[in-house]
């Protein structure tokens, strides 16, 4: 088994972050374009904690070594991966488990990620993951699997990161945009009302 | 917002993801969110009908099945402990 570890700060609150965190995978992230699709599967709140629980199935496109590649059986073009989050408002935090649906009987990957706020402004990403191949064989060949997969989590966060920065900046942008069009449409509703009544 | 892996059902998809955030932002992180007042639920069942035809389709149906059942471990950390 190897482990990746990762954590970053970002400079926006909990609140922007956790929104923005649904939409991390829009057009708006030009980075990861590994993954091409993202579905929810379920959703639910739990009444008692409030926590929301959310399956999503993510569609990556990424193509490995050829050396992989033969092992697996060629087609490593298109994987799944099953993420399941809970959002806890309560104590602010979003944790995200993720494990691989395709090759899971030859690769084993658990990611563990979690969003904190540091601040009312800044919030921590932790990002862990485990990663196991399963096949039977030399151990020589286990490590070079595990090996390539841990690089390319590697290249994916710093990926994730700079995409994630701007999918955070944009939100910020469209949800400034869309308070100024509700405040000037209320402005323009009470002019015409105060037209209407002074006719 | 992010594509489906079923082009088919982009648009239902677009509908509900529209709807959710719109419900996250406004309600749920203002904690005025409950699951009854929740108004994103019949885009969702559209959405879902859709695409559980594409993922039996793909077989991946089955995969998720397998995962859900190792996935029951995590809900007894993140949920169960703080009921």
């Amino acid at each position: 088994m190897k482990v990746f570890s990762n954590a970053e700060t970002f400079n926006y609150s909990w609140e922007e972050v956790s929104t923005a965190n649904w939409r991390k995978y829009c057009p708006w992230n030009e980075k990861s374009t590994h993954v091409v699709a993202v579905d929810t599967i379920s959703r639910s709140m739990d009444e008692a904690t409030g926590i929301l629980r959310t399956e999503r199935l993510i569609t990556c496109k990424q193509s490995a070594p050829d050396w992989l590649k033969s092992l697996l059986g060629g087609a490593m073009e298109e994987s799944q991966v099953l993420e399941t989050s809970y959002v806890d408002l309560a104590n602010k935090t979003v944790t995200m488990v993720s494990a691989n649906l395709t090759f899971s009987n030859l690769i084993n990957v658990q990611e563990t990620v979690v969003y904190k706020p540091l601040n009312e402004h800044q919030t921590q990403f932790t990002q862990d993951a485990k990663i196991t191949a399963l096949c039977g064989g030399w151990q020589r060949i286990k490590n070079s699997i595990e090996d390539t997969l841990v690089k390319r989590f590697r290249e994916n966060a710093i990926k994730g990161k700079e995409g994630f920065e701007t999918v955070l900046a944009m939100s910020r942008r469209v949800f400034a945009e869309e308070r100024e069009r509700e405040k000037m449409s209320l402005i323009r509703d009470q002019a015409s009302n105060i037209r209407m009544a002074a006719a | 917002m992010s594509q489906s892996l079923a082009t088919q059902c982009n648009e239902l998809k677009e509908r509900y993801d529209t709807c959710f955030l719109k419900w996250y932002s406004e309600k749920y992180l203002r904690g005025i969110g409950t699951a009854e007042n929740n108004e994103c639920q019949d885009l969702f069942k559209e959405y879902n009908k859709c695409l559980k035809v594409a993922l039996k389709e793909r077989g991946i149906d089955k995969l998720l099945e397998e995962a859900r059942e190792d996935n029951k471990e995590n809900d007894a950390v993140y949920f169960g402990n703080k009921k």
